[in-house]
């Protein structure tokens, strides 16, 4: 008996599909139909100044990453340096990313399951309050992009040697007393959300993998590391964790030496390196009880609002003592490859790229987290429907969503890269 | 009034502008009957108006958008990928073949059109709001003005008048290749004060000139400004397209 459900508050379209045995859960699959856009392949033959901002356009909500690791792959190649400076505006950047992205996905998407509604709508036809408020903790972050990069989806500025423009200390300074506000609002939301009851949604059996900075908590590069040991550089990405397609199946996943299935995200990177979180996020983590080594993806929303509250933080200390750079970018290329990681706001994102001379691109991998992440969402379904044991076949459904959104997946990040399609039956999907 | 909200392929980075301005919608009274990215509980009927991202690019997609357009009063298309056809338009002007099995191990799994095409392909458009992303302030204007029963205000002019409102030195004077003078206003002419030339999010406008701009290009070096277009993210725009066909 299977069952197929569009998958809704997520970005992009995709379904589950639940396969029953005997009363018990035998297989789930993360079907994903979202048209496929080939962004690779059109990047063929391209200049490798249009990376930032072609590959924005495979996400709306997390364009910032996309640009971050996909010029830090362009600089590598060209072995080029940026200053300390354009590194500390390249986090801020970023950090308004994750405020936005997480902003979203905490309000928008995933607290309606905790409130048993359907949208924040219906909440806030109740709460009104929530809804503008937790719009405020989101904006900030989208005011961070829009003050260095010109608009929050998309931001225009971004360049492989800085950016095009730099933002006057006054434009920044102007944002801290909105920055400390939503600090404010976020911790009020945290306390109040870990009032919540969690089911027990834990991830089972995979390894925990984030990046790795000896002295911060990782966001626009790093090494690669896992709860198990695992420790290798940003070059050796492609030669451990290895694509694979499964005989049953043309769904291309990614696995640790092809083998052992892990987990990218907040989750990941909170266990991984909670310590390094900022002083007031880290101080009410422990105010709630909340600490590594966490297993529930259904707490990923206080991970989330936690990882909101360190980048406000650190936003403020980086703006602070912010001073306009003023280099110019000056790119000489090379016949070259380079590769680029960053922590987007769902886990590492890779980007690997070859350039011929001119610095016309030969070749483009870019691997996003969503599609890292399918194994952990099968399984973590798996294991969760098994626990509860629903007989109902529609309720199974509905329970299967709320993990799968646990995750946060963003599936037209993931369409361009997942060599999708599982075969179950006739479905042929695109 | 009703409002229905769709995707189709594309970066989800226009309809959430809904997200941001959802409190207004709520005290205007809309109510929100379709929206799969924001609600888990949708319903397909009758639409005052829908709002369509993303381009055609699957048949399956082009059946959903002509069902669309029976249930809908007005249909109005969010951002280059819906109005012209998105970057992922780019492989209409390469071979579809090659395209395909570069990214996919299994070409033969994907079912997928040839082209991807923009929404007025198909249906019947009544509005297009502009950008890659649009303008939020763009899509509230639309809103509202429609809500009250007006008629919308969006430019028809080109960027430079924006440019020349900011009084940002002319970037194409200044060396870089700027589309500015052929693509339509609404973005406040971001890339010029951001030191570089216009990419053309927001498509051209009705008639552009763009024999003349090709000349400026060749003779500042600055490359081959179709191919500029062509790469870009309304490169199969009906404008372009009707110029391209002329030769």
């Amino acid at each position: 008996m299977k069952k197929v459900d569009i998958l809704t508050r997520v970005e992009g379209e995709g379904k589950i599909w639940i396969d029953l045995k005997d009363g018990k859960v035998k297989d789930v699959i993360l079907n994903i139909y979202e048209a496929p856009r080939f962004i690779e392949g059109l990047l063929k033959g391209k200049s490798y100044e249009v990376i930032p901002h072609i590959t924005a356009r495979i996400c709306g909500i997390c364009p910032v990453a996309y640009q971050m690791s996909g010029v830090q792959a362009v600089e590598d190649a060209f072995g080029i340096s940026v200053s300390p400076e354009v590194e500390k505006l390249r986090k801020l950047f970023y950090y308004g990313e994750w405020i936005q992205s997480h902003g979203i996905h905490v309000f928008f998407l995933h607290l309606p399951d905790f409130y048993g509604k359907s949208s924040i709508f219906e909440i806030a036809k109740e709460d009104r309050d929530l809804l503008i408020n937790g719009l405020k903790i989101k904006n900030i972050g989208g005011k961070i992009i829009e003050i260095i990069g010109g608009r929050v989806s998309h931001p225009v500025s971004a360049a492989a040697g800085g950016f095009t423009k730099y933002p006057e200390e006054k434009e920044l300074k102007e944002l801290i007393p909105d920055i400390q506000e939503a600090v404010d609002l976020s911790i009020y939301f945290l306390k109040k959300f870990s009032k919540f009851r969690f089911p027990d949604g834990n991830i089972e059996g995979l390894q925990f993998v984030s990046l790795f900075k000896e002295n911060e908590y990782p966001i626009l590069n790093g090494d690669i590391i896992s709860d198990k040991g695992l420790k290798l550089s940003k070059d050796e990405f492609d030669s451990i964790f290895l694509e694979f397609q499964a005989p049953y199946s043309t769904a291309k996943k990614c696995r640790i030496k092809g083998k052992e299935k892990y987990v990218v995200g907040p989750i990941s990177r909170f266990n991984n390196n909670y310590e390094k979180l900022s002083q007031t996020a880290l101080k009410v983590s422990k105010e709630i009880g909340l600490k590594p080594f966490e297993k529930n993806s259904f707490k990923t929303i206080l991970i989330r609002l936690i990882e909101i509250i360190h980048s406000l933080e650190k936003s403020v200390e980086i703006i602070k003592s912010y001073k306009k750079p003023d280099e110019k970018i000056n790119i000489r290329t090379k016949r070259s490859a380079g590769t680029g990681i960053s922590e987007a706001p769902r886990g590492i994102l890779w980007h690997k790229y070859s350039f011929d001379e001119d610095g016309k691109i030969l070749e483009a991998n870019i691997v996003p987290p969503t599609s890292q992440n399918q194994d952990a969402m099968e399984d973590t379904v798996k294991n969760y429907l098994n626990r509860i044991s629903v007989g109902d076949i529609n309720k199974m459904v509905f329970e299967a969503e709320k993990i799968i959104r646990n995750f946060d997946p963003c599936i037209s990040c993931a369409t361009h890269f997942l060599k999708i399609d599982r075969d179950l039956k006739k479905c042929r999907i695109f | 009034m009703r409002i229905g909200v769709f995707k189709f392929a594309s970066c989800d980075g226009c309809q959430i502008a809904f997200f941001d301005m959802s409190d207004k919608l709520l005290d205007l009274g809309f109510q929100i009957d379709y929206f799969i990215e924001a609600q888990s509980t949708n319903r397909f009927n009758e639409f005052d108006l829908s709002f369509v991202e993303g381009s055609i690019s699957t048949p399956e997609q082009e059946n959903l958008i002509k069902k669309i357009r029976e249930k809908s009063k007005k249909l109005i298309t969010i951002g280059a990928c819906a109005d012209s056809g998105g970057i992922q338009s780019i492989r209409n002007f390469m071979d579809f073949k090659e395209v395909l099995s570069s990214v996919y191990p299994n070409p033969d799994y994907i079912k997928t059109l040839e082209k991807s095409k923009p929404v007025s392909d198909y249906v019947n458009v009544d509005l297009e709001i502009r950008g890659c992303p649009i303008n939020p302030h763009q899509l509230y204007e639309v809103v509202v003005s429609l809500y009250l029963g007006k008629t919308p205000y969006l430019p028809e002019y080109p960027l430079c008048l924006e440019c020349k409102r900011k009084g940002n030195p002319c970037v194409l004077v200044l060396g870089k290749p700027c589309l500015g003078s052929v693509i339509k206003a609404g973005c406040g002419a971001l890339c010029p004060s951001f030191n570089a030339g216009c990419y053309g999010c927001y498509g051209p406008v009705e008639k552009p000139n763009l024999d003349s701009l090709k000349e400026i290009f060749r003779e500042r070096g600055l490359g081959d400004l179709y191919e500029k277009i062509l790469t870009s993210f309304n490169g199969y725009n009906r404008v372009y397209r009707e110029r391209y066909e002329k030769g």
